[in-house]
């Protein structure tokens, strides 16, 4: 319990340095901070509206400390503030929209390259020096070292464009109405189906690299020697003995790709033109709509410490050593 | 020097040294290789790949190749340049903070795992929209001032360690000053860690250079991989059938990341000899050989 309080309070901690570097960034900035963030909203916004926008970012005329607390009332509040592109559509209700989109396509994506990529690094481990595993390292070093810009933009010319087995962009048929039926489903299946490969790719050979040399590590310890010794099936020792263990390592690294599958998330959903955070925050940054890509930061980081927390969850409940502490 | 004798041993290093090579002297000569200027309109808009410009034009009218080869210079320099602020901010503060300990070991953990959950890419969106259109060089400091986290962790967690052998002890004996100890004692058996840290960081740097600069957040001007992803992204070279446009810098970065990742594999290899996938090479040429036999 202990640890999970200390996490939770540090993870708060972290929280709030996202928040000061939007609080900060505008006033460090050379000039005039109100004029750089509400530039773009020219005489679009009356100036009743352009006030309460201010008042949430804590332009008000008292010393800085009172606006950096004003600025955190906000945003614990749950008030990023509103789109200046979409007035008045609030950030949070923007955002909200597309991170669902993203989650969808991320959660499933990163499922999928986890287990495959964890699998692929114990076969290749397990079968050392051969044929399987140069073949696996060598894919998932290319795999790991290419941008995901231009995986996305590969896969998007051979599979969208040249052979035309998946559709360009969207996240579902723009003609087909949104509805819990099999047909706006299948659509949005099949529109999701080249941006997740795209994801998977990305992601796989991370994993089955740090999976590699955890095993490898593993492989000479003495419980593996007797689990052999004992007769048990190969498959058996390799999956219950070597792979179990070398797990635990897996998932803490985990906690840190999840950052990266966010950045990659975010270009793979620009290039398929894919209506989630990545391509939400695309056209904010055209429009410098700023109190969006402020609160995407924010949202970011939340969904960041909140999967590290599920990963601290699972870390208690596969390594019973940290029960106790 | 061990390790660098070591690399040119190893297949992998060598194939990877060899792409970077390959990469560098282009990036050196590249006025020489062309005789377009990568800025100037030299053709008509999105002409196809032909024997005057063996990549083809972007819908500006500018060679393809032309820009490929002068905007390797920016993807190297803010690779490396970024890769080694990384890396020396990194290695300082993971020193200092293993062999030091106690509450400065304690202030510098805490920055660290902060910055570590607190996502990179989205924190350089904010940062780059703010300054406007960033040019590689500052592209290259915020990469340097944001990314050091990793590196710090990994060389405290090996500091730690290395700290408690005897030869630290007897030179803390004989009364070394603890730079001495950090810069002499300590720094060198890191060597494997630093520059696994530093290929790293290259490779992270030149992907998110062309990243920020897909999305729009470099300065246009600039001739750079990215800002050609972006050029041809906005030109919409991919409906329009113009795949040279974007294919071009493509491969180039595919091709950039791959040497580097072998070369980081092989450190990684020399480092840990257990993880050696023994003549993995050896047998993909063989197989690709194989193959080419069958054709």
């Amino acid at each position: 319990m202990a640890f999970l309080l200390r996490r939770l309070a540090f993870y708060l901690a972290a929280f709030l340095v996202a928040a000061t570097i939007n609080f900060f960034l505008p006033r460090l900035m050379p000039g005039d901070p109100i004029q750089i963030m509400f530039a773009s909203a020219g005489s679009e916004l009356s100036l009743e509206n352009l006030n309460a926008l201010k008042l949430t970012f804590g332009f008000i005329d008292a010393p800085l400390h009172e606006q950096y607390f004003a600025y955190l009332q906000s945003v614990f509040t749950g008030d990023l503030g509103r789109s200046i592109k979409y007035f008045p559509l609030p950030v949070t209700e923007l955002l909200g929209r597309a991170l669902v989109w993203t989650v969808g396509l991320m959660g499933i994506a990163t499922v999928i390259a986890f287990t495959l990529g964890s699998l692929l690094g114990v076969f290749a481990a397990w079968r050392r020096g051969r044929l399987i595993d140069s073949v696996i390292s060598l894919t998932a070093i290319f795999s790991s070292s290419v941008p995901a810009v231009v995986v996305s933009l590969i896969m998007l010319f051979v599979f969208g464009y040249t052979l035309g087995w998946f559709p360009n962009g969207y996240a579902a048929d723009p003609l087909i109405d949104p509805a819990w039926n099999w047909e706006y489903i299948s659509s949005v299946l099949y529109h999701g189906t080249l941006p997740m490969l795209t994801l998977v790719f990305v992601l796989m050979g991370g994993f089955a690299v740090t999976m590699r040399n955890n095993m490898i590590n593993l492989l000479g310890e003495d419980y593996i020697v007797m689990a052999r010794a004992k007769g048990l099936s190969d498959n058996n020792v390799m999956l219950w003995y070597a792979a179990r263990n070398a797990l635990l390592p897996t998932v803490s690294s985990l906690a840190i790709a999840i950052g990266t599958v966010l950045g990659g998330s975010l270009v793979t959903e620009v290039v398929f033109n894919y209506p989630g955070l990545g391509n939400t925050l695309y056209q904010a940054i055209i429009a410098r709509d700023y109190p969006v890509i402020q609160g995407q930061l924010l949202i970011m980081t939340a969904a960041m410490l909140i999967s590290n927390f599920v990963v601290d969850l699972s870390y208690v409940l596969l390594d019973p050593r940290l029960k106790k502490a | 020097m061990k390790l660098f004798a070591q690399l040119l041993q190893n297949k992998k290093a060598m194939t990877g040294l060899v792409i970077l090579t390959i990469i560098i002297l282009v990036a050196i000569f590249a006025p020489l290789l062309t005789e377009y200027s990568p800025v100037k309109r030299v053709g008509r808009p999105h002409q196809a790949p032909s024997w005057d410009h063996w990549m083809g034009t972007t819908r500006l009218g500018h060679d393809v190749f032309s820009r490929l080869v002068h905007g390797a210079r920016v993807s190297l320099a803010v690779g490396f340049g970024a890769g080694l602020l990384i890396t020396l901010i990194g290695t300082v503060l993971g020193i200092i903070a293993g062999y030091k300990g106690g509450v400065v070991d304690e202030v510098i953990n805490f920055f660290t795992n902060m910055v570590l959950v607190v996502p990179n890419l989205p924190l350089l969106l904010v940062l780059a929209a703010f300054i406007g259109q960033a040019s590689p060089l500052v592209i290259a400091i915020i990469l340097g001032l944001t990314s050091w986290a990793w590196g710090v962790r990994v060389t405290r967690s090996e500091t730690l360690s290395i700290r408690q052998r005897d030869f630290v002890k007897s030179a803390e004996m004989l009364g070394e000053p603890g730079w001495r100890i950090m810069l002499f004692e300590i720094f060198p058996n890191l060597i494997s860690i630093v520059g696994i840290n530093f290929i790293g960081s290259v490779i992270f740097a030149v992907i998110t250079e062309a990243t920020l600069e897909f999305l729009g957040l470099g300065d246009p001007n600039t001739v750079s991989w990215g800002i050609m992803l972006y050029n041809a992204q906005n030109a919409a070279a991919l409906a329009v059938g113009a795949w040279w446009d974007i294919l071009a810098p493509c491969f180039a970065l595919a091709f950039l990341g791959l040497g580097l990742a072998l070369i980081n594999f092989a450190i990684d290899e020399i480092a840990n000899p257990r993880l050696r996938t023994g003549g993995m090479l050896n047998r993909w040429t063989r197989m690709v050989r194989l193959g080419e036999g069958k054709l």
